[in-house]
Order: C-alpha cells, then structure tokens, then sequence
C-alpha cells in the first residue's frame, strides 16, 4: 500500500492512502485527496496505481498534472508528462509539500533476482 | 582483418565474491574469434556455478568449430546447440545441490569470422559495437526496467530509482535458453566489447571511447575500463571482453 503524507515545516500533518486504480487530488470538493488551499488547482493531479505488467505482485505509482496553474513537482523538479513515484520522494502540489511512501517497495529485495 | 581479444573480470570495489566469468579464444588461420561473457547470480556460491558451466560449455561445444568456416545459419545453431546444453548442465546440478537451487546467469557472446560477427545473449550483459570514437550498444536487455523503457511507462533518467532495475525477465537457469541474435558487420579499426551490468553501472558508456584511445594496445584497453570502474567503486562484480580489428 502507498501513501501521500502532507507535511508542514517537515512534520506530517495528514497522511491519504492511495488506495484505488485513480486518486484525484485538488482543491474542489469532488477530489479524493482535497487540499483546499490557494495554490492548488480544482483538478490539479491524477495518482494512478498501475500492476506492472511485467513483475507479478508489483503496483507502480504514477503522477500527472492537470495542467495546474502552479504545477505539479516530483523532488523539486516540475513534471511535464506522466512521472513514476519511487518511495519517499518529494510532491509539491502548488506550495503544498508531500511525502509519497510506497511501503512494498521499501520491502522489495534490491540485489538482482531471476523471475521463475 | 586481424583480430586481437583479451579479457577481464574482477570482483568490484564493492562484493566480496566475483559470480562472473569470462573466456575468449582466437584463431587467426581461420580469421575467427570467440568472446564470453556471463554473470552469474541465486545465493552462496550459485552465481559463481553458474556462469562458469555456460562459458566453459560454450567454449567446449564452439571452440573446435573456430577452425572450420560455418555459415551464418549453422553458426546461430551451433550457438543455441551450446546455450541449449549449458542450460541443461544448470539444471541437472540444480537438482542435485540444493544450496544451487536458485542459480542461473546471464550471458552474452560474439562469434567474429571475418568482417561478420554473430552476437547472442540473455540476460541483461551487452554487447556494444565502438566505431569513430562512439558507442552503440548491441543487445536488448532483457530486464523489467527495459520493458517498461520500451511501453513509454519510464524515461532513462527514472532507470536509476526504480528498484527493481535489476530484476531480469529471462536467464539461463530460470527461463528457456532461447538467445537473442543479431549479427552486424565490422570495419577495421572497430571494436566490439562485451561486459557485465559492473562496467555498465559504474562507467557512463560516454567515457569509454576517450579511455580507449588513451590505449596502446587491446590489453591497456580493458585494464583501463577496469580501472576506472574501480575508481568509481564499481559495486558489482566488473566483466569485459574487447576485440579489436585493424
């Protein structure tokens, strides 16, 4: 399971868990994560959780920008088309900072092993 | 056009055991050369099993066929014949030993005749043609990461968080032993270099045709690559074949 933890002067304040196929995130009322603050936009991202068709078992996690008015940020970089989130890095959604954590991939063997 | 090959493997800055192995030979009647490189991997002492039974069964099956003159077409056979074998080796010692159960390796291979040379490989070990001081990279590694570089779902800057970047989706051990063929034809001057995913991960592919022409010949060529992934701390264990023509 993934998760978005906002966080404030470097402390968590809310953590969404990004428990379905889509997550919209922005600042009307009908977004799954609403952050009803000035920078964001109405629909301002989309998180997608994709199985990876070539390793049974494993979820990826994309980001895209809604063309947003102050932009979508993936560890300080703006992102122009869809970007993968690896566990831990940094979102900005307008001013507001996140913390993506995919908690399989911090699980996830990382010498190389041979797929059966 | 003569062929000059030498070879090196070498534990890296960072592991403590090398589950590499490499061999090549030349015969210089026939105007032909063989070049092996395999990277072998699953537990204590598996991935050292492994990739020797496949470069020592390719230098047994195709060794002796250096000194005649096959075509393209009974090459590829011969080549898969020997792949064929090696991946029955590693099963039947698999099953025999069960501290070996999970070993399998990758493997990449060049067999040079003439101006022709046949590549083969599985796994994610390379082959790469340098040609006027650029590098073109061969083969298609056949990993998860590479597929997902294929589908659009990542960009090469994204290869190096993904932490399944090492993850294969076919080896010798663990898939079928049905290589992947390509066959280019060379110039002279041209070199032809196989390698682990070592070199590869500790030495940008740019840096290599300034180190090579800093050589004085074709051993100085692969000490330098070598060195230099060292240098850089290479983290896995660092394999490269180099034949040169002139």
């Amino acid at each position: 399971m993934a998760s978005l933890s906002q966080l404030v002067d470097h402390v968590v304040v809310t953590t969404f868990e990004i428990d379905r196929p889509e997550v919209r995130v922005g600042r009307r009322a009908d977004n799954d994560i609403r952050i009803d603050e000035i920078s964001v936009s109405g629909h301002h991202a989309l998180i997608e959780a994709v199985p990876n068709a070539y390793l049974e078992g494993t979820v990826d996690y994309y980001i895209i920008d809604n063309n947003s008015t102050n932009g979508t940020f993936v560890n300080d970089l703006r992102i122009r088309q869809r970007q993968r989130l690896n566990s831990n890095d940094m979102v900005r959604i307008g001013w507001n900072e996140f913390r993506f954590v995919d908690e399989d991939e911090n699980a996830m063997e990382k010498t190389a092993y041979i797929l059966d | 056009m003569e062929l000059q090959v030498t070879g090196q493997t070498d534990t890296g800055a960072v592991r403590s055991a090398n589950q590499d192995a490499v061999d090549w030979c030349v015969d210089p009647s026939s105007g032909q050369a063989l070049m092996v490189v395999a990277d072998g991997m699953g537990g204590y002492q598996g991935g050292e099993v492994a990739s020797r039974i496949v470069v020592d069964t390719v230098m047994e099956v195709l060794g002796p066929a250096l000194k005649e003159q096959p075509g393209s077409e009974s090459r590829e056979a011969l080549v898969q014949s020997a792949l064929d074998l090696a991946s029955e080796r590693i099963d039947a010692r698999k099953a025999q030993v069960h501290d070996l159960a999970k070993m399998g390796t990758t493997i990449v291979l060049a067999w040079v005749s003439g101006h022709r040379a046949l590549l083969a490989h599985i796994g994610d070990s390379r082959g790469y043609l340098v040609q006027n001081n650029t590098v073109r990279c061969l083969t298609r590694d056949d990993t998860v990461v590479q597929n997902m570089l294929d589908d659009g779902s990542i960009r090469e800057d994204d290869v190096p968080n993904v932490p399944f970047r090492n993850v294969l989706t076919r080896a010798l051990g663990a898939s079928d032993a049905i290589a992947t063929f390509s066959e280019i034809l060379l110039e002279p001057g041209d070199q032809l270099l196989l390698c682990s995913d070592g070199l590869t991960d500790a030495l940008a592919e740019a840096t290599w045709p300034t180190l090579l022409s800093q050589a004085e010949s074709v051993q100085d060529a692969v000490q330098l690559l070598v060195e230099a992934s060292l240098e850089k701390k290479a983290k896995d264990n660092v394999s490269v074949v180099l034949l040169a023509t002139n």
